[in-house]
């Protein structure tokens, strides 16, 4: 057990919008909160002003701008949307297709899941090329090997795409459904989250056989009371951070990986609502609760096992549905009511 | 909370304990030209006011503004538990996921599935994804029935391991209104309700013509609540005279004494593990020893929801009353297993 050093946190500024958020998503000096019913308003990072809003008719489920800022995208039940910010003029596509994940590889391309396909769109939006359909509806996607690589979750598995194939060049095979798809900065783990209440984790090293077939055991973690919908690596790739029970756990893939390991638990919420490691790789992790708390963890202290107490808590009057840090020293967290409030860390934190 | 193990589950809530504030969701079974779409636009014109959302398998002419229509595909996934029988509808996770996401909130949610839907992945689905099972109610599975053409469904006799979709949409209903009630005679709706009845001998049954049936019969009737099981005190648990000709049926127990908790466990736990496919639905009121509540279940396939219920009054005989619905159910074996968890000592049986 690990005492709790209070964090100072003071509030950088404060906005709202019209909407229920369902993302948030920072780069650049620009954050993009997307609320449900299909508005993003792009803020600046330093004042909280409005920059631009985007619309996604009928619904967003997923929002992320490009590295650089000058591009965004928009995912929804209906469609996806690209927009860019030197003309401020936005690309929707009513494919009628689901569209939950979309992940920029870089600033030149981004991956859209669009029902049981992923596409892959050049930033202004044009299609350059797409998967073969998945068994199900896609359900996140995310870039491996320098961008070069796309990985999708879906029924039964990850699979990996190339440019030149729209059929996968490697699949992680596992029966059930895969909701949240985490790979590892390091490139040597694959992981995601199931409806069957687990976590399942690929080894992608050693490099593939000449056959595709991936090299290595895979490992599942079983136990958590719910599914797993969110999970996260921090950006050294040694640390993994999962939702899946009211305690978040925290997984070290450091050395050998987590195998025959128990994971640190982080205890302050009912339900996780959202979480999201601090960029840097110092071991602060942010996450929100149904219940209506904001808590801010060194999630990486002590003992494998240890169950931590939050460095700083804050009460607020509704859940924070998504969050994102705008770098190491600012966390951008929006609640239910469409709140928008930026807290500042100090750019030093005590160890 | 629900379970898929051996014992007993039980909620730390009791019966009637808070105001359930969760959205309902109404699941309408039925063969095409059955009426749903007709039933459907009579819900949104008469509930008029009331905010609803629409998830539809097959493009209907739902044409109402007030509601809010989604398009559905149906995606049944398979739990890692290798049980066939666990399954849910993903398509359903993630749109009512998304709902539940918006800041508008829904008075009622109303799935139509095609008539070659399965009905049990829809109802597991409130049972095994605690995210939806916390927002919304399963209020009841309505089945509709054409009187004119349901016998002809019944008897098509299927390839070997293919379940008669019209036979297993009324076995899993609540509801069965019986539509088109003009288009035959008497005497083939009688034969028509002798038909439903002794494959499902609990639902309430709704004669209607053109799809007029009293909405408030098949609304908000908390047909899943565990404290409504079984209130109407069905007559066919005394019954018993039964077609034999259907290989879906029901079976009802009604015995009084008190029952050995452990033995119950091992009894419904081991019938529900092997039998869990063939078992449909189930549902109870059972007289554990020294209890001063009654235990109340539910169940479909092997998973099983179950809390203490109501006390049992002064004087009022311990009575256990529970009905299996299914395939291939043997009635003599139900019965004398069941009567093998009684207590040894039964209390006095009355005449
Ligand atoms: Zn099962």
């Amino acid at each position: 057990m690990s005492t709790a050093t209070t964090l100072d946190v003071d509030t950088a500024w404060e906005t709202a919008v019209e909407d229920a958020p369902v993302a948030v998503h920072s780069a650049a000096g620009l954050v993009a909160v997307a609320g449900a019913d299909g508005t993003c308003w792009i803020l600046d990072t330093t004042t909280g002003d409005i920059v631009a809003t985007v619309t996604l008719p009928g619904g967003i489920l997923a929002a992320q701008l490009s590295p650089d800022g000058a591009h965004l995208a928009l995912g929804g039940p209906f469609g996806h949307a690209t927009w860019s910010r030197a003309t401020n003029t936005t690309l929707i596509s009513k494919t009628g297709n689901w569209s939950a994940a979309v992940r920029w590889g870089g600033n030149d391309k981004v991956a859209v899941a669009s029902g049981r396909r992923a596409l892959v769109l050049a930033a202004d939006g044009e299609q350059l090329w797409a998967t073969d359909p998945a068994p199900s509806t896609v359900t996140d996607v995310a870039w491996l090997r320098e961008n070069r690589r796309l990985a999708t979750t879906a029924y039964n598995g990850v699979r990996c795409y190339e440019r030149h194939s729209a059929r996968p060049v490697t699949e992680y095979g596992y029966l059930g459904s895969h909701l949240a798809l985490a790979i590892a900065p390091t490139g040597r783990w694959i992981c995601s989250g199931n409806q069957d209440a687990s976590i399942h984790i690929w080894r992608t090293l050693p490099q593939p056989s000449a056959g595709g077939t991936p090299i290595g055991g895979d490992l599942t973690m079983h136990g958590y009371p719910d599914k797993i919908a969110r999970l996260a690596f921090d950006d050294t790739g040694y640390w993994l951070a999962s939702d899946g029970a009211p305690d978040i756990t925290v997984w070290d893939f450091s050395g050998k990986g987590p195998e025959g390991t128990r994971p640190r638990t982080l205890r302050a919420h009912e339900t996780v609502t959202a979480l999201a490691w601090r960029p840097g790789g110092a071991g602060i992790l942010a996450s929100a609760g149904a219940e209506g708390t904001l808590a801010l963890w060194r999630a990486t202290r002590g003992r494998a096992g240890a169950r931590l107490r939050p460095a700083h808590t804050r009460e607020l009057d509704q859940p924070v549905t998504a969050l994102a840090w705008a770098g190491p020293d600012l966390l951008v967290t929006a609640d239910w009511e469409g709140r928008v409030h930026a807290s500042r860390l100090p750019a030093a934190l005590p160890r | 909370m629900t379970t898929d193990t051996t014992d007993l589950p039980e909620n730390e809530t009791e019966v009637g304990d808070a105001l359930d504030t969760r959205v309902p969701v109404t699941v309408l079974t039925g063969f095409l030209g059955s009426g749903k779409t007709t039933l459907l636009n009579r819900i949104l014109t008469e509930q008029h006011g009331l905010r609803i959302a629409v998830i539809e398998n097959e493009f209907g002419e739902v044409g109402i503004d007030d509601a809010l229509v989604l398009d559905a595909e149906e995606e049944i996934f398979e739990m890692n538990n290798g049980c066939i029988c666990c399954t849910v509808r993903g398509d359903l996770i993630r749109i009512l996921g998304a709902l539940m996401r918006r800041r508008e909130r829904f008075d009622r949610i109303v799935i139509e599935t095609t008539g070659l839907a399965e009905p049990a992945p829809v109802a597991q689905t409130f049972f095994m994804d605690d995210e939806i099972a916390s927002q919304l109610r399963l209020d009841a599975i309505v089945t509709l029935v054409d009187a004119a053409h349901i016998r002809a469904h019944l008897d098509e006799v299927k390839p070997e391991g293919v379940e008669n979709e019209a036979v297993e949409q009324i076995a899993f209903a609540d509801r069965i209104v019986l539509n088109k009630t003009d288009l035959v005679d008497h005497q083939t709706l009688a034969e028509v309700v002798a038909r439903i009845r002794a494959v499902n001998a609990l639902a309430d049954i709704l004669p209607a013509q053109q799809a007029a049936v009293d909405l408030p019969r098949i609304l908000d009737v908390h047909a899943f609540d565990l404290d409504r099981v079984l209130e109407t005190d069905p007559q066919f648990l005394t019954e018993t005279e039964h077609q034999h000709d259907t290989t879906v049926t029901s079976v009802g127990i009604d015995l009084e004494g008190e029952l050995d908790e452990d033995r119950l466990n091992t009894w419904l736990g081991t019938l529900l593990r092997e039998r869990g496919t063939d078992i449909f639905r189930s549902k109870g009121i059972l007289a554990l020893e020294g209890a001063e509540r009654q235990y109340v279940f539910q169940g479909v396939h092997m998973l099983l929801d179950g809390e203490m219920g109501r006390q049992w009054g002064i004087g009022e005989p311990r009575r256990n009353r529970l009905v299996f619905i299914g395939r291939n159910l043997d009635r003599d074996e139900l019965n004398a297993g069941f009567a093998a968890c009684l207590t040894a000592t039964p209390a006095a049986v009355t005449a």
